[in-house]
């Protein structure tokens, strides 16, 4: 079996734009998850609203296609009903980080049995490109014409200090590890977060000297830092260069999970 | 097994000829019939997973077909191999 059996044939292809990265992070997520030898009546995806909240439609499992920034607390609820399920989130920037802040940190301190992969990228792709919580300070959007002024979150931080069990952020450029660090994490009991940077190039791209899908993409690869490499970095005590995001797994820990069977 | 992209799901993005070690995908020349021009095929054969996956058991590299955000590559089966007649002349 591969991933591509998990799709819904009769729905593809998918209404994503030309490039955009989130089909890439559903493949990586269906990849692992189909490694895990679940069963397609046992495994829930949930979502909210926007581009990357699009993805249950394209699986053949059954899906929750919620309101916006609600994702989790339907998930949360989902996984309270029936701990037999495997509950699985997909998320994009906007929909955790803006208007489901509150829900999102609450999840890592309840330090619920879910997986959420959140699809950065970086802006409010659905709605004509404004500006999102995580928009890099200096880029351009609809809301954001002189540049953000504004400082972005860090939605790997966030989860550490909130609570969550195993944190790790990659790039769709990074397949494998993706891969891996989701497979990592839905065997991880307890609240498991993922941050995929994904590319855009309509929204994001076109406005931020990216016209070219490969070359937001190259940008991904080369302005990743490795953990081990910023820890050495810190080490040897040199600065760690501002304009590069850290990738790897950031946390892994053992504390109490809610909705994990005895 | 042998390489193939799905006409019918390609945008055109490009960026499998950005993943590949190989370089096996190239830019394509000609719009179809959606105006989407879509990748050439560079020699696949080789491709260590087509050659080797079954040998092997799992899939060895496989990240165009992880990459890909519409889901068009895939590995099918190669048709079988016809002998041909090939006069020698002396």
């Amino acid at each position: 079996m591969t991933f591509d059996d998990w799709y819904r044939q009769d729905r593809l292809p998918h209404i994503f734009c030309a490039g955009c990265g989130n089909g890439t992070i559903i493949n990586c997520t269906l990849a692992a998850v189909d490694q895990m030898g679940w069963k397609k009546d046992d495994t829930v995806f949930v979502s909210g609203i926007g581009c990357s909240s699009r993805a249950p439609g394209y699986i053949v499992t059954d899906s929750l296609h919620t309101t916006h920034g609600r994702a989790i607390a339907f998930a949360t609820g989902v996984k309270m009903a029936n701990p037999d399920l495997n509950v699985v989130v997909f998320t994009g920037d906007g929909d955790l980080a803006a208007i489901g802040g509150n829900h999102f940190i609450h999840a890592c301190r309840r330090n619920i049995d879910l997986t959420v992969v959140c699809m950065n990228n970086q802006i409010y792709g659905m709605t004509g490109g404004q500006g999102s919580p995580t928009t890099p300070r200096g880029c351009f959007s609809t809301t954001t014409p002189t540049g953000c002024v504004e400082m972005p979150f860090d939605l790997c931080e966030l989860a550490i200090a909130a609570g969550a069990n195993y944190v790790s952020r990659w790039t769709s450029y990074h397949v494998k590890e993706l891969e891996k660090a989701v497979k990592v994490g839905l065997e991880t009991p307890g609240f498991s977060f993922i941050e995929a940077l994904v590319q855009c190039p309509t929204a994001f791209g076109r406005r931020n000297k990216f016209r070219q899908v490969a070359d937001h993409v190259e940008y991904l690869r080369a302005h990743s830092l490795l953990k081990a490499k910023r820890d050495r970095l810190i080490e040897a005590g040199e600065a760690v260069p501002d304009d590069m995001f850290v990738v790897g797994e950031l946390a892994r820990r053992k504390r109490p999970a809610l909705g994990v069977k005895p | 097994m042998i390489l193939a992209i799905d006409e019918t799901r390609c945008k055109g993005c490009n960026l499998c000829t950005k993943v590949c070690p190989y370089k096996i995908f190239k830019e394509g020349k000609k719009p179809n019939r959606r105006g989407i021009v879509v990748p050439e095929l560079d020699r696949p054969e080789r491709c260590t997973n087509c050659r080797l996956q079954q040998l092997y058991g799992r899939t060895l590299c496989g990240v165009c077909q992880l990459t890909c955000p519409d889901q068009a590559i895939n590995w099918i089966e190669e048709q079988p191999y016809e002998l041909k007649k090939v006069a020698i002349e002396y």
